[in-house]
């Protein structure tokens, strides 16, 4: 969820507004921010698949320490997405080991 | 191939590494700050609260607008601060190397301060590894950073000061705190931090602890439990709660991995100091969380007593400027540690009363608030005919604005800032709500307990989004967030000084005047 206007920091996301895919589904999210924080804020907590058990994880530093939350972006697998920040036309893939989910249409 | 030299090398742009490096420039040194991140100012930038302290200590000034002044003020003193950096090895003759986009840099200062700050630390349980399981700090860094909260529903795991403000801050963003837990049996972190939670009706329960997170995909569910003396979950006590999000605030470690690296003395993962925080390696300084968990009130202090100390050592400060600079901000440092949650009484729970013997509130310590009947032994508490302040600020912190707040001299916290403030008796209270505004803890409230027509008044800080308007009907919620009878908002202030908190003045029935303390609207009694 966006916070619009925080009783403290004013209106937020304010920033322009940008195309991107996850899994080949359209998305938007704000330029430059992490690709992260655009991937929550349409409801995406998965970010990658465990490759021994298969185990969903997401974000749980936000600060680019934990790899949990690396992901295949623009073909390159292990982006820690928590420090990427989004652009334009950005190709980001659920990651399933070290390999990009199959996409699905 | 030559290496490029500094006077000081900072590792680290929070509060201690851009205060060490501000004092090192000003002193003319050469001066370099190394960052991993994308921007400067460390956690400063998601702390949106307003700090504690006194004048000196940039109090009642929230977090991130300190973070601008210090980058302002590394600006103008000629600091050189490298983003995207991380510093990857500290060698000997204070050699070290960054990675950079372009590949790895080699540099060598004179002198090297580590302000590397901390890492959360983590608490695994069934699930945790789940997405919707974060740290509280990466829920702060999505929220004020970004403008995207992590769910709609969190537990809060730990009740120290991280977990309590960010439980209050996942509020202010609109999401809802089921609980916060935490497996000792008292609230670790500042009383008034838990009662400004408490009040809105988020339970705080101590002797409890996170058992699962439960979810196909991500957290749909968590189970908590109360935990025994001996920290053993009770069986038959599991409760479940429907949240999408579990924040984990069990305590931060130093970041000291350079200083184990570069062989300095440590002691059980704390670096070995000498009084000028230089490690056991000449020239090799730390300071801030990398040298100990504490504030960042702290952290700034202890960066410029670093960056002093470096000018001293190379011959940029006399003895006599160093000696004065550093008399300085020991003192401001001794002022920040004392008090009931000092240093040296960290983890003690034999303390039972205030520096000015007054029994601690127990039920703060076990619940998140103080009642009635404990707050009548406080010298902030009182009772007066017309407008007047009621302070319920009841445990030794290092916090002062409050005093400065009022221009009529109405409270007094005295010369040392961990003292409990007492309104004065002769004092004449103009209504102004400065002093609520101030208050870092959001303890002090404007009462009026006979207002007429059978009402009291009471002002309270407000920080949530939207405002409630004139007129407005609701329920005045007590100290421990129960609803307890109707109220009716007669006003909302809000202005420049008060610097987002609201002033929200309610009316409610005589009986209430000394139990209401938050409002709900629309909420019925």
């Amino acid at each position: 969820m966006r916070v619009q206007e925080h009783p403290i920091l004013g209106r937020m996301n304010t920033g322009k507004e940008v195309r991107f895919t996850f899994d080949g589904r359209k998305m938007t999210g704000r330029e430059g921010e992490p690709v992260a924080e655009a991937l929550s804020a349409n409801g995406v907590r998965i970010h990658r698949y465990t490759s021994k058990n298969h185990e969903p994880r997401g974000i749980f530093c936000a600060i680019g320490r934990c790899t949990d939350c690396v992901m295949v972006v623009d073909g390159v697998p292990n982006i820690r997405t928590c420090i990427t920040p989004l652009r334009e036309g950005m190709d980001v893939r659920t990651q399933d080991g070290i390999h990009a989910k199959e996409a699905e249409e | 191939m030559s290496i490029p030299r500094y006077d000081l090398i900072v590792v680290g742009a929070g509060p201690a590494g851009l205060c060490g490096a501000i004092e090192a420039a000003k002193a003319g040194m050469r001066t370099v700050v190394f960052d991993e991140n994308a921007r400067p100012g460390g956690q400063l930038f998601k702390q949106i609260h307003k700090f504690f302290g006194s004048k000196e200590h940039m109090a009642k000034v929230r977090g991130f607008h300190i973070g601008e002044q210090l980058l302002e003020q590394a600006k103008e003193a000629g600091v050189e601060v490298e983003l995207n950096a991380t510093v990857l090895g500290l060698y000997p003759e204070h050699e070290v190397t960054v990675m950079k986009e372009d590949g790895i840099h080699h540099y060598r200062g004179a002198n090297v301060l580590i302000a590397a700050g901390a890492r959360e630390n983590s608490l695994p349980f069934r699930g945790w590894t789940k997405p919707g399981v974060m740290g509280a700090g990466a829920a702060q860094t999505m929220i004020h950073l970004y403008g995207v909260t992590p769910g709609k529903r969190a537990l809060v795991v730990g009740s120290g000061n991280v977990g309590l403000v960010v439980s209050y801050q996942l509020l202010q963003a609109g999401m809802e705190v089921a609980a916060i837990v935490d497996a000792a049996p008292r609230i670790g972190g500042y009383g008034v931090h838990a009662s400004k939670v408490t009040r809105t009706g988020v339970p705080i329960l101590v002797s409890h602890t996170v058992l699962e997170a439960k979810g196909e995909e991500g957290v749909e569910q968590a189970v908590i439990a109360e935990v025994d003396e001996h920290f053993q979950p009770i069986p038959g006590t599991e409760q479940t709660l429907d949240v999408d999000t579990i924040c984990l605030a069990v305590g931060l470690s130093p970041m000291n991995q350079l200083m184990k690296m570069a062989g300095c003395q440590m002691d059980a993962g704390i670096p070995v100091l000498d009084e000028n925080l230089m490690t056991s390696i000449p020239g090799i300084y730390s300071a801030g969380d990398a040298m100990g968990i504490e504030e960042a009130s702290s952290a700034m202090i202890e960066g410029r007593m670093a960056g002093l100390a470096a000018a001293n050592r190379i011959g940029f400060l006399d003895d006599a400027s160093f000696a004065a600079a550093m008399a300085q901000q020991r003192e401001a440092l001794e002022r920040l540690r004392k008090g009931m949650f000092a240093p040296e009484n960290r983890g003690r729970t034999d303390l039972t009363e205030t520096d000015e013997h007054i029994p601690l509130s127990q039920t703060l310590l076990k619940k998140g608030f103080v009642t009635e009947r404990e707050l009548e032994a406080f010298p902030g508490y009182t009772h007066k005919v017309g407008v007047h302040p009621v302070i319920e600020c009841t445990q030794n912190i290092p916090c002062n604005p409050c005093q400065d707040a009022c221009r009529f001299g109405c409270i007094a916290v005295g010369e040392e800032i961990t003292q409990l403030p007492a309104v004065q008796e002769e004092s004449k209270c103009v209504g102004c709500g400065m002093c609520v505004a101030s208050c870092s803890g959001q303890a002090i409230f404007l009462v009026n307990e006979d207002a007429g027509e059978d009402k009291a008044t009471v002002t309270l800080p407000y920080e949530f989004l939207p405002y409630p308007e004139a007129g407005a009907r609701g329920a005045a919620l007590d100290r421990s967030g129960k609803p307890v009878c109707e109220a009716e908002v007669i006003s909302c202030k809000v202005c420049p000084a008060f610097d987002h908190t609201a002033l929200l003045t309610i009316s409610v029935p005589k009986a209430y005047a000394a139990s209401a303390r938050f409002f709900r609207e629309g909420a019925e009694a």
